[in-house]
């Protein structure tokens, strides 16, 4: 069976305060959301490296990224640059955030901001429920701006939780491959949703 | 039976409506899946669900009694468990 939902504590967090990441080049950083992409500077600490051992001085600096989430950078002064080397691309795809717009007149608007600048629009994919633009900002972080395409209704969610169940299974096995977590996914299904189904015919 | 489970949303109908026009085959809702049931292969051909690369790729929600032996930009196949094609 699938997960017992009832027996969960209540869920009352509110969305992203704010996601921070290091940047060595605030002066691009900066051009680029506030400048390029039009996104409000709300909040900046600067900070003396008080903290545990060699903690550098910093500046952490906000931009609003609407709804009153945010995104963070922090800049060390005298710290030499950093950056992942021979981070597989597959890895540096698959760390993003994705910031969400209504429709496809604003997404279509934030392209054009991108177009623009030194940093274009590199990508944009209709996925299942969500259209998306992607660019790589000037820290090498990949960023997503997406809408919406479709609702997601209950059974998107029904579907969601049978599939992260199958996932939990299959990902403690040997050997664990797509072929399996479908297997498994049909098996819960079959158990939740026992008894004669009823037919189906497209007229 | 080879059976193959698409969530029933109008992303992913159209397969359960394309595997449908094979006379072996047989589709019955079970929750808010379609479950679409063959005793041989299911083979749906992309063209004729109009689905676009990212629906297509992402439209089995669960095989069960069978496997899926072939999925291109054009046909996805699933056979039944323990054939080879």
């Amino acid at each position: 069976m699938s997960s017992p939902q009832r027996d969960r504590p209540a869920h009352t967090v509110r969305g992203v305060d704010h996601a921070a990441f290091p940047t060595f080049d605030p002066q691009a950083t900066i051009t680029f959301y506030r400048d390029v992409l039009g996104f409000p500077v709300v909040h900046a600490t600067c900070a003396l490296g008080w903290g545990p051992g060699e903690h550098p001085d910093f500046i952490h600096f906000f931009f609003d990224i609407g709804n009153g989430d945010r995104l963070a950078f922090f800049y060390y002064f005298g710290v030499e640059p950093y950056r992942d080397a021979d981070l597989p691309d597959l890895l540096h795809r698959a760390r993003h955030l994705a910031i969400h717009v209504d429709g496809a007149e604003n997404l279509l608007e934030y392209r054009r901001r991108l177009d623009a600048s030194d940093w274009p629009c590199e990508l944009q994919v209709r996925h299942e429920t969500v259209e998306s633009i992607y660019v790589t900002d000037p820290n090498g972080y990949l960023m997503e701006i997406t809408r919406p395409l479709r609702a997601i209704t209950a059974e998107d969610d029904i579907d969601a939780n049978l599939s992260v169940d199958a996932l939990m299974d299959v990902a403690g096995e040997p050997e664990p491959s797509l072929e399996k977590f479908y297997a498994r996914k049909a098996k819960l299904i079959a158990e939740r949703y026992e008894g004669e189904p009823e037919l189906v015919t497209f007229a | 039976m080879t059976t193959l489970f698409v969530l029933d949303v109008d992303d992913f109908r159209p397969l359960a409506e394309v595997a449908a026009k094979d006379p072996d085959v047989t589709v019955r809702r079970r929750g808010p899946y379609l479950e679409v049931s063959a005793p041989g292969a299911i083979r749906i051909e992309r063209n004729a669900t109009g689905c676009r690369n990212a629906i297509w790729y992402s439209s089995v929600a669960a095989v069960q009694d069978g496997r899926v032996s072939h999925w291109d930009k054009s046909e996805l196949v699933v056979v039944p468990t323990g054939t080879g094609e």
